[in-house]
């Protein structure tokens, strides 16, 4: 989104209050969605029951190619169309509704710091383990990336998305990495996170953050996703604090709605 | 040990101990662990083992290319500059060296390398000015190839350009990155405790070229400087830790400034481009020569020594011949 056009939305949400029928795009959840976009879907989902907003989920086969920057997912609000979960987090905040509003600013610095650290590591992670593991590409990605689509279009799409997830390794320093080296990376994200967290309830004491959102999608889609091998969730789940954290976002946010 | 450990940086500039953001983060990771490296400043990645700099070739003669490897392999050697942090610490590195990974990276990409003013003026000179004869053509464009390649990846965006708009979204990303930062560091001298950790070389070697360097788009450096813990932080480590290259910069300030007139004076390898140039003129004036008829020349002296008319007519018959 242009910055133009985002001052614009900010002022133009700050009129406007939530309204009720704001719909989520993601991809199908039976046949096509990926580890990698599944976990940034749930995170938004979870940022958006934080913040008490009702957001109805919908499932499109092409919702990446209707997403505004082509990454999932994206919400459809009014009038308006936000994806990714930074943006969305400072629309609300346009909007009025925050959750790290109460912290100062070293906090709000180590919060935006390990936000970072997740999409640097677990989700460049989770992105190398779906496309450059080739076991794991050939059997899972490839075809739920190009399950909507017939015959030679599928795997065209799903090649081309392969060989630009591969470009991006090799750009940031990944393509030399070996599949044991990725997972070891996933410890020592989760070690930090671990210790961040240490016996807190979330992340910065009593209030989830967006932090939270963010560590609840990944590390909750991730334990909950079969995959070729279960090295990653095993990972995961060496650090009793971290799991014990995600069955408590989802006690929370996500129980008592669905009953 | 055979042989000590070898560290293939960049050279250095602007007062720097090298240009490179990558070769200052190994170099101050370096210098705060008390690693024993042979440094060895080049300015020519071919002479780097790896191809690329920063490259450490170790007593083992492995090669190691990445910042990340390279102090992985320094903390086994037992030289850990973050020995006395505490696992929350450990973890809130992390969790800022990734910070600036994922938005001030971008920006500093953008304003080294694809800003056309910064790139044309600064950037390009330099490394074609340093680099030596054959390299000096390609490799500045070559590189800023694989620095656009790497900002479309990062970015997801296949056809991206220079632009107003990318250069506001980048330089607020990396200006909220420094304002975090600075956020962080606070009144402190480093960002944990009395002694320098690896994040304090990561945020170094990030922010001191932004600093130090003389970009005509200095965008970011004005910003940096309305932080004073911040570009405070990045002058105390180059006086404490690289106390020369400070000295140099300083000395080296008054040289270039008055002769910036006659700067095309100064070639370096004079003489060899001279040699060079001269073997490839007459290189191609042999072959011009020769593929022009020349030949028959030879031909003649062979035989001039019995009868040059003789010879010389079916020569021209010859050439009608070909003509026809």
């Amino acid at each position: 989104m242009s910055l133009a056009a985002e001052a614009f939305v900010s002022q133009m949400a700050a009129a406007e209050p939530w309204p009720e029928n704001a719909t989520l795009y993601q991809p199908l959840k039976e046949d096509q969605i990926l580890l990698s976009d599944c976990a940034s879907s749930l995170a938004v989902q979870a940022y958006l029951r934080m913040c008490g907003l009702p957001v109805q989920v919908v499932c499109r086969a092409n919702a990446e190619y209707m997403s505004p920057s082509g990454k999932i997912p994206f919400i459809h609000v009014g009038n308006q169309v936000v994806s990714e979960l930074g943006p969305i987090v400072q629309f609300t905040r346009a909007k009025g509704h925050s959750l790290s509003d109460g912290l100062d600013d070293v906090q709000r610095a180590e919060m935006k710091a390990y936000m970072e650290l997740v999409n640097n590591m677990l989700l460049t992670a989770e992105l190398y383990i779906q496309w450059c593991d080739d076991a794991t590409a050939a059997e899972i990605s490839r075809p739920r990336y190009g399950s909507p689509y017939s015959w030679p279009l599928g795997s065209i799409l799903a090649y081309q998305k392969k060989w630009e997830v591969r470009r991006k390794m090799n750009a940031i320093g990944w393509g030399g990495k070996s599949l044991e080296q990725v997972y070891e990376d996933v410890s020592q994200c989760c070690q930090a996170l671990s210790q961040r967290l240490g016996t807190q309830p979330y992340f910065f004491n009593k209030q989830p953050t967006e932090l939270d959102a963010l560590v609840f999608g990944h590390l909750f889609t991730i334990l909950t996703t079969r995959l070729t091998s279960s090295e990653l969730a095993e990972r995961i789940k060496s650090f009793s604090n971290l799991l014990s954290f995600c069955r408590r976002i989802e006690q929370t946010y996500f129980e008592d709605r669905s009953s | 040990m055979a042989a000590p450990a070898e560290l293939f940086c960049w050279e250095g500039d602007w007062g720097l101990p090298s240009v490179s953001t990558d070769c200052l983060v190994v170099l101050a990771y370096a210098q705060f662990a008390g690693a024993p490296l042979k440094l060895r400043r080049t300015s020519s990645p071919w002479r780097s083992p790896s191809g690329c700099l920063p490259a450490l070739r170790t007593e083992q003669r492995e090669t190691l290319s990445r910042p990340a490897d390279i102090i992985i392999h320094l903390r086994k050697q037992k030289y850990n500059a973050d020995f006395d942090l505490s696992a929350k610490e450990g973890a809130d590195s992390l969790a800022f060296i990734s910070l600036m990974e994922e938005k001030l990276v971008p920006a500093l990409i953008y304003a080294f390398w694809i800003e056309p003013k910064n790139y044309v003026d600064v950037t390009r000179r330099w490394y074609a000015e340093h680099m030596p004869f054959p390299l000096n053509f390609f490799m500045p464009g070559r590189m800023q190839r694989q620095q656009l390649e790497k900002l479309r990846l990062l970015r997801g965006d296949e056809t991206l350009e220079a632009g107003d708009e990318l250069e506001k979204e980048l330089f607020r990303d990396a200006a909220e990155c420094m304002n975090l930062l600075s956020q962080r560091l606070g009144s402190h001298k480093f960002f944990f405790g009395d002694s320098p950790s690896s994040l304090d070389a990561y945020v170094f070697g990030h922010l001191a070229p932004v600093l130090k360097s003389r970009l005509p788009n200095s965008k970011l450096q004005q910003h940096l400087k309305t932080l004073d813990n911040l570009s405070g932080f990045c002058c105390n480590i180059l006086l404490l830790y690289f106390p020369r290259d400070g000295r140099d910069a300083s000395s080296q300030k008054t040289a270039p400034q008055p002769d910036g007139g006659a700067d095309f004076d100064h070639v370096p390898h004079k003489r060899r481009k001279q040699f060079l140039s001269a073997l490839v003129a007459l290189g191609a004036m042999l072959s011009y020569a020769l593929l022009t008829g020349m030949v028959s020349i030879q031909h003649v002296q062979q035989g001039a020594l019995e009868d040059e008319p003789a010879h010389l007519q079916p020569l021209g018959e010859h050439e009608d011949e070909g003509d026809g």
